[in-house]
């Protein structure tokens, strides 16, 4: 198992490495660079003397692979360099969007679950066929509504006409309703159209017919057989979308005029502001990695089956 | 309908020349102090080094917590004094020799004196390489300062530099503290780090989300002309950043907010329909125009130019997509810029006249309805400008305009990066959107000389894909401008240079660009720089 989780970690390192050159690499590619689009844009009615003289103070005048092994050297030392277009550093940027950003996911996340389980119960307990087919096209409606007309729809009623909660000067919790619903609906629907689904199929099971037999109830066989089954194909799901969530909560921020990766990212994506980029780029590989590794070891919590072949393997 | 349209028309018009006169403040009953505003941006703000002010969610900010050398009456766009007491110039406007006013202090608590406003100049007259500060746009030739005594300055430059005055009043010239002079540029998009004199102060700042201003209370040292004098009335204002349209109209009406900024002209009617108010100061610069790059051989025939001119249908642009606070305009300048003259007869729309000047260029009608010579097509491109409003809608109606003569404009989007690249190039973009507000004509100077801005990109300035275009006279018109000292000499020059841009057709103007602000009917006493960014020294919220 040690060595399992060490090779593991190994290939994290691997992953990161390669992303953060790749990433550098595409960067340097893109027509133009952050310099150039703050001080060679017109706006700023610079010379080409005060031009270069500027771009040799920013060292993008050195040989690439210079600027590359300064990237890695000051990303070592955790220094991640500065904004050219906010004109902050990048540390300070992080520090101040990335928290918002995982509670925001996590809640949303969290909401998406919650929403999930009751969808995929309900639809399994609801007697009427109608109402079944009702609940269960619920999911494709989720994914087809977009979600800036979602979040401006929810601002418009529950804040705008209701009055109910404040989108401009909210309170810490009040800030956060329309936001982790308008998340929460998207991610929810693959997550119950792929739980419906496994149910069902794990519900044809031979197993499932004999614990019936034995005279469990519904409830009991949903909750105590099928589950556990149906779960995994779910979770593998759900760990890449928890990671897409990290940086593609862009619309939703814009929405709620909310501070966070998908706003910087955005930001950052327009200016070219490389040292940015970067930081978001391995932060995102960091969360990629770190959530993939976490359901790989929950594979064998849900099904102890995977787990003895684990074993056998190391 | 038409006549709705007409009394809509009526009605808001008639509303912002209420809300903009001080007789409707005087009727507003007694100032309420105390409160906070809240103000709903578009955009976060950039780096606050005073120089990139132009920004607009820059400049708002920095209004309020900088105080300028002088200040411009945007009224009579006369230069009074406010942290300068007095000044004299020169006969050749080569030296410059300000009074400070005595106990001026920065919230730091250090003294702006005439120290810290020769160091403020030389930073934006020069730059400073060391810290990566750029030198600022408006100031040009700059030499040298010199402190004669704690409250007296001097400052030298190298050539005549007439623009100077009325470039110690705008935001670009904001006085900042030693301290914030200190710190590198990459450090000053940090709002709690620019330390001013203004009459308010930052408090705090949730980066690229909320801003909270404190009034100062010991402000005593308000432009000296103004009606409001002391401290400010407000005593918060928190900017909060906003970007989607339907969301800050929607707070403003809710109640949630009591000014935002940028509303689109279609948005204006929802706004009015609720007694709400528009605000639309003009930006008294340059026009928002298309330009031509003459470098191209496309549109190296002054024939093609003239043609395309009168093929664009200004009226027909604003009529669509704008409203009555976008002026059609009627010179290269803005009618409310100095030394406006009208040119409207120059600019008329002509199809027919259009279609006889191709011809006679040699541009004849090919197979595929596109003119062509030569085997080559006519086909321009340009770039849309996102900061200019509805600009994507306005090329693709200038593109539909000129298709009538079958010529071709292509509108582009694409990415910053190529953006910037490919403005550069006179083959990629042959035509470009333009504009600026500046309340001088140093700034028609700004916008075409080759080593400022060059819109028209001139063989000499940043970009090296040029291959030869100059406009000798042209040049030496703009330069004239920036040393005539005599102010009517000045003004007659700049008729002059109207009327050559237009001559020559280097540029189609377009419309006079306002700044779209909304605001409850509770805000009173809002007022506007010279170029439309807001002032809150003097508002104040009426009790509800």
């Amino acid at each position: 198992m040690t060595r399992y989780l060490l090779g593991r970690i190994g290939q994290a390192v691997v992953v990161l490495a390669v992303t953060f050159t790749a990433a550098f690499l595409l960067l340097q590619v893109l027509p133009g660079d952050a310099i150039m689009i703050k001080f060679m844009s017109p706006e700023m009615g610079l010379s080409a003397d005060q031009i270069a003289e500027i771009r040799a103070s920013y060292g993008v005048d050195r040989p690439l692979w210079e600027q590359y092994f300064r990237t890695v050297g000051n990303f070592l030392v955790g220094n991640f360099g500065y904004s050219i277009q906010a004109g902050v550093p990048v540390s300070h940027q992080l520090a101040v969007n990335l928290p918002p950003t995982l509670l925001l996911a996590s809640l949303g996340f969290l909401a998406a679950i919650v929403l999930t389980v009751i969808l995929a119960t309900l639809s399994n307990l609801a007697g009427m066929k109608w109402l079944r087919a009702a609940l269960q096209s619920l999911p494709s409606l989720f994914i087809s509504v977009p979600v800036f007309w979602l979040g401006i729809m929810l601002i418009q009623i529950f804040s705008f006409q209701l009055g109910l909660v404040s989108v401009i000067s909210p309170g810490p919790v009040e800030r956060l309703i329309l936001p982790v619903a308008t998340l929460a609906i998207p991610i929810s629907a693959p997550l119950s159209q792929i739980l419906m689904r496994n149910i069902d199929e794990v519900l044809t099971q031979p197993f499932v017919a004999v614990a019936r037999a034995k005279g469990a109830s519904h409830i009991w066989v949903l909750a105590r057989h099928v589950a556990r089954n149906a779960l995994l194909p779910t979770l593998t799901i759900a760990g890449v979308l928890f990671g897409e969530l990290l940086a593609g909560a862009v619309v939703t921020e814009a929405v709620y005029g909310l501070n966070g990766l998908g706003g910087l990212t955005y930001q950052a994506v327009g200016n070219h502001d490389t040292a940015v980029l970067q930081a978001i780029v391995v932060i995102s590989a960091l969360a990629f990695v770190t959530i993939n590794l976490i359901v790989d070891l929950l594979y064998p919590v849900l099904d102890p089956r995977l787990g003895s072949k684990l074993g056998a393997t190391t | 309908m038409f006549v709705t349209r007409l009394l809509n028309l009526a009605a808001f018009v008639s509303m912002t020349t209420l809300a903009a006169g001080p007789a409707a403040m005087a009727q507003d009953g007694p100032v309420s102090k105390g409160g906070t505003l809240i103000y709903l941006e578009q955009q976060a703000h950039t780096n606050l080094y005073p120089p990139a002010g132009g920004f607009y969610p820059n400049g708002g900010v920095l209004n309020q917590i900088t105080d300028k050398l002088t200040y411009q009456n945007p009224k009579t766009l006369e230069i009074e004094p406010w942290i300068a007491e007095s000044w004299t110039i020169n006969a050749d406007a080569t030296e410059y020799v300000f009074k400070i006013r005595p106990g001026v202090t920065f919230s730091d608590g250090t003294p702006l004196d005439a120290l810290a406003v020769a160091k403020n100049f030389d930073t934006y007259g020069l730059g400073n390489k060391e810290l990566k500060h750029p030198v600022s746009e408006v100031i040009t030739n700059y030499k040298a300062s010199e402190v004669i005594d704690p409250l007296t300055v001097k400052f030298t430059f190298t050539k005549p530099s007439v623009g100077f005055l009325q470039g110690t009043s705008v935001i670009g010239s904001g006085l900042v503290s030693l301290k914030t002079l200190a710190l590198q540029d990459d450090a000053l998009g940090d709002a709690t780090k620019i330390i001013g004199s203004g009459p308010f102060v930052v408090a705090s700042e949730v980066l690229g989300r909320e801003l909270v201003l404190t009034a100062r209370k010991d402000y005593a040292w308000g432009p000296a002309k103004l009606a409001h004098q002391g401290r400010a009335n407000l005593d918060t204002i928190k900017y909060v950043v906003t970007p989607e349209d339907s969301v800050r109209i929607g707070a403003l009406l809710a109640g949630q907010a009591q000014v935002i900024r940028q509303v689109q002209a279609y948005d204006e009617k929802q706004v009015l329909a609720k007694n709400f108010v528009i605000h639309a100061p003009p930006t008294r610069g340059v026009n928002n125009s298309v330009v031509f790059r003459p470098d191209n051989p496309l549109v190296a025939d002054l024939r093609v130019r003239q043609a395309l001119l009168h093929a664009t249908n200004a009226k027909e642009i604003v009529a669509t997509l704008f409203s009555a606070h976008y002026p059609q305009a009627r010179s290269i300048i803005a009618s409310t810029a100095q030394g406006y003259v009208d040119l409207s007869g120059k600019l008329t729309y002509d199809p027919a006249r259009a279609a006889k000047l191709l011809d006679e260029a040699g541009w004849t009608v090919g197979p595929k309805g596109i003119r062509q010579k030569d085997g080559k097509e006519l086909i321009l491109s340009a770039y849309e400008s996102p900061p200019q409003p509805q600009n994507k809608e306005t090329l693709q109606l200038v593109a539909q305009q000129w298709g009538k003569v079958s010529v071709k404009l292509v509108v582009l989007a694409g990415d910053a990066g190529s953006r910037v690249a490919d403005s550069l190039d006179p083959l990629k973009t042959p035509v470009a959107p333009a504009m600026v507000g500046r309340a001088d004509p140093d700034v028609i100077r700004s916008q075409y000389y080759p080593t400022t801005r060059n819109v028209l990109l001139q063989k000499g300035g940043v970009s090296t894909r040029v291959q030869s275009f100059v406009d000798a006279k042209l040049n030496d018109l703009l330069e004239a401008i920036a040393a005539e000292t005599d102010k009517a000499k000045r003004m007659a020059l700049v008729a002059d240079v109207q009327n050559y841009v237009i001559d020559q057709v280097y540029a189609i103007p377009i419309f006079e660009e306002p700044q779209a602000f909304a605001a409850s009917p509770r805000l009173k006493g809002l007022a506007f720089e010279a170029v439309g960014r807001p002032s809150f020294y003097a508002a104040w919220l009426a009790p509800k």
